[in-house]
């Protein structure tokens, strides 16, 4: 049986915004806005933060440095530097087994996207929230930001377009899974 | 029944705990005797006798209690007895971090030394998992998980960046062999090999990159690197993730599959290799439809089949050979290296003990990466000190990038005064390469012009800094004027401070394009210096290279939560390490130099 999945981009539409799941780098994407699943000292670090920085520039740091820190499940919005994004929204989300995973992890979906309509952006890319390095299934991560996402768009919004940008094909086949039970 | 409370990390771990004892770790939990046998098979007990904790028998029990409490009956009916107890706090996690990350490199020397048969390593790995998955461990395994786990690759590397570095070493080799046609080929379809690295490779080592390059051309062998899927290392063995263990060792296996590729090679990595050939399938639920193999048994067959030949006399100088302990102990990889090392080297020294009972290098186990534990790391390095100064040899040769850098601190921090190498770059050295392996292609100039032109291209070539700018700090005298004067050899204007604040003045005033930066400095300390670089709006973009002899101060720059220097060389620095650093950074090759 071959490895190679098949990660063609998925869409589906939701209330007129369209939600897109691609296998892409999120800090290489050409997309008005981007979530980092930051850390309540706001410090970007390794990962992703590390690409941030390495292609954003150290204004990023910089301007989140003024802000200090956010409580778990707040996001706060900064300027992408020398990102092809213009925006990062930088959203606190549950890590490593917390409690109440769930319920924080969807309010931090729902933040994102309300910090996003706030700022008037059109387009926002998430990464798979909380998966991988902190540990949040993957089944959960995508069943928790598919239903956020569509509770969400739902109701009156800005956003036109909100991608789901899987690092690789372990990350992208539970969100297409996921997509194809969505009504 | 004990009513106190616990914790909500503590709950979650002992649920963990349940789910992750298998029967190999079951038995590891049930059969240790505390007989005493692994205790001197540890280089930690060796080098700290009368510290009962860093037995391994000992360090096995603060894991095996929890076993006993929760999940043998015997711990339940008579807990005092098999020494039964359970976890409450976080703090009393956070020691257990201690003991599982900074007190074992998992090496298995133990573990091969047990007439019961527990495996101890095993245990100890599964342990480290289970706190990694609730976010207790070392600050240096979570920067370079979150790396593999977001970026691809466990040093962060871009793929810009990587695949910007494999452009250079194939313009590098191009010059060196004369034959502009020479291809370090990426995400070509259908060949016979599929070639990974380390990370490390990419960053801070991209000779051994460009010398395996020489290799498959010299053979004539069709192969390729993929563009994602490049890593072969795997954080997920040091850190007890399996999930990380799994998610990485598919990467690599897709990009095989992807590709059509007949073979998966493995650059020289013990744990890269131990996780991708050995234990990635079993975390990926894999079963590969390819052959994998170390770049050692690669190159050993190119020679058996005569499509390499080499010359042993041309890699003068007597050498050891250092068994990486993932290579070796846990995969059986001892005679090959030995074999392909005889063949290409005149004077081969074995190192004792040796393959299985070969001591670690003392840095596995992700222990480069904890900076907290490297005092105790290095104090642990005296056994391999002694190992490899008994030798005599002038160079030590591992199939291992992290034995490399183990080995590196362990000399320095010795002063054995040898030099690390590996397989792929004494092969390289000794390749007889005919004529009729490379094409050289003769532009036809006008015989007026031509003199000049060829001369003042090799008058650049031999000054590839010119025109650059660079700003040498370090308080020590020696270290200052070598670096000095390889620079300027090599054309640059170079200006130096022997203190961090001269160095940060002339860095505001001079703009240099380059800072080669010393960590241990009287005054400001260099992570002092850099750290104020980085929040320099002026300075902020320079490219810097922590010079260092003292592995010990990496924290100063890799704990910060600043962006991670250009380069890092430990001391003492070859000309060659320096210059092709340098010019990597400076994006300087040998035909755009100025």
């Amino acid at each position: 049986m071959s490895l190679v999945e098949d990660t063609t981009p998925v869409e589906k539409t939701i209330n007129g915004t369209v939600v897109r799941l691609v296998k892409d780098d999120i800090t290489a994407m050409d997309i008005e806005a981007l979530v980092y699943y930051a850390t309540s000292d706001l410090k970007l670090g390794s990962g992703h933060g590390n690409a941030i920085t390495m292609r954003g520039g150290m204004a990023i740091q910089k301007a989140l440095d003024e802000i200090g820190g956010l409580d778990l499940t707040q996001a706060v919005i900064t300027e992408a530097g020398e990102l092809k994004a213009q925006w990062i929204v930088h959203a606190v989300g549950p890590k490593f087994q917390e409690e109440d995973m769930e319920g924080k992890l969807k309010t931090t979906v729902l933040n994102s996207m309300k910090k996003a309509d706030e700022k008037g952006i059109k387009a926002l890319a998430f990464p798979p929230m909380g998966a991988g390095f902190y540990g949040i299934g993957l089944d959960v991560t995508a069943e928790v930001m598919l239903e956020a996402m569509t509770e969400y768009l739902k109701g009156a919004t800005g956003l036109k377009e909100v991608v789901i940008c899987a690092n690789d094909s372990r990350d992208f086949v539970p969100f297409k899974n996921q997509m194809e039970v969505i009504q | 029944m004990s009513t106190q409370t616990r914790s909500h990390k503590a709950t979650k771990v002992l649920e963990r705990l349940t789910k992750k004892v298998n029967r190999q770790i079951a038995g590891t939990m049930l059969a240790c005797v505390h007989c005493g046998q692994c205790t001197d098979s540890c280089h930690y007990v060796q080098t700290n006798p009368g510290d009962e904790t860093f037995i391994p028998a000992w360090k096995a029990d603060r894991v095996r209690k929890l076993f006993k409490r929760h999940m043998d009956w015997t711990g339940r009916v008579i807990p005092w007895w098999v020494k039964a107890s359970s976890v409450y706090t976080d703090e009393e996690l956070e020691e257990l971090r201690d003991i599982v990350f900074g007190k074992c490199t998992n090496c298995r020397r133990c573990s091969i030394n047990c007439p019961m048969g527990v495996d101890f390593a095993s245990m100890n790995r599964m342990a480290r998992g289970l706190l990694v998955s609730v976010g207790i461990m070392p600050e240096g395994v979570s920067v370079v998980s979150k790396d593999q786990w977001e970026i691809g690759n466990q040093m962060g590397v871009l793929k810009e960046d990587y695949l910007d570095t494999l452009e250079w070493m194939e313009e590098e080799l191009q010059e060196e062999l004369e034959d502009p046609t020479l291809k370090i080929p990426v995400d070509k379809e259908d060949c016979e090999i599929v070639y990974t690295i380390n990370p490390r490779e990419a960053k801070y080592d991209p000779r051994s990159i460009s010398d395996a390059a020489k290799i498959f051309h010299v053979a004539g062998e069709s192969w390729t690197m993929p563009s994602e899927g490049w890593d072969m290392t795997n954080f997920g063995l040091f850190s007890g993730d399996d999930d990380l263990g799994g998610a990485v060792a598919k990467r690599v296996y897709e990009a095989v599959e992807r590709l059509n590729g007949k073979t998966l090679v493995m650059s020289e990595c013990g744990h890269g290799y131990r996780s991708t050939r050995c234990e990635g399938p079993n975390w990926s639920q894999t079963d590969l439809s390819f052959k994998a193999e170390s770049s050692v048994d690669t190159m050993l067959r190119y020679i058996k089949e005569r499509r390499i030949k080499v010359d042993k006399s041309k890699n003068d100088f007597s050498v050891t050979f250092h068994d990486s302990c993932n290579n070796a102990r846990s995969c059986g990889l001892f005679e090959e290296p030995r074999e392909l090392l005889r063949l290409v080297v005149a004077d081969f020294r074995e190192m004792y003990p040796n393959r299985a009972e070969n001591y670690c290098c003392t840095g596995g186990g992700g222990a480069m990466s904890m900076s907290e534990y490297t005092p105790q790391r290095l104090k642990s390095a005296k056994v391999k000190a002694d190992q490899l100064i008994a030798t005599g040899a002038d160079k030590v040769v591992t199939s291992c990038h992290n034995c490399v850098d183990g080995l590196n601190d362990c000399i320095k921090h010795y002063k054995v005064g040898m030099e690390v190498t590996q397989l792929v770059n004494l092969v390289a050295d000794a390749l007889i390469i005919e004529p009729a392996k490379t094409t050289v292609v003769v532009e036809e100039v006008p015989a007026a012009a031509s003199a000049p032109v060829v001369e003042e291209k090799a008058a650049a070539a031999a000054r590839p800094l010119t025109g650059r700018k660079i700003l040498v700090i370090d308080d020590e005298p020696d270290v200052c004027t070598f670096l000095s004067t390889v620079l300027e050899d090599n054309g640059a204007q170079v200006l130096t401070a022997a203190d961090g604040d001269t160095g940060l003045a002339l860095a505001r005033s001079e703009k240099p394009d380059l800072v080669t930066l010393d960590l241990n400095m009287p005054g400001k300390d260099g992570g002092q210096v850099y750290e104020a670089m980085r929040a320099d709006d002026e300075l902020k973009e320079l490219n810097v290279v922590i010079v260092s002899g003292k592995p010990e101060l990496r924290g100063l720059i890799y704990d910060k939560d600043v962006r991670k220097p250009e380069g890092y060389l430990d001391k003492p620095v070859s000309e060659e390490t320096l210059l092709t650093s340098v010019r990597k950074i400076l994006e300087v090759g040998e035909d755009n130099v100025n």
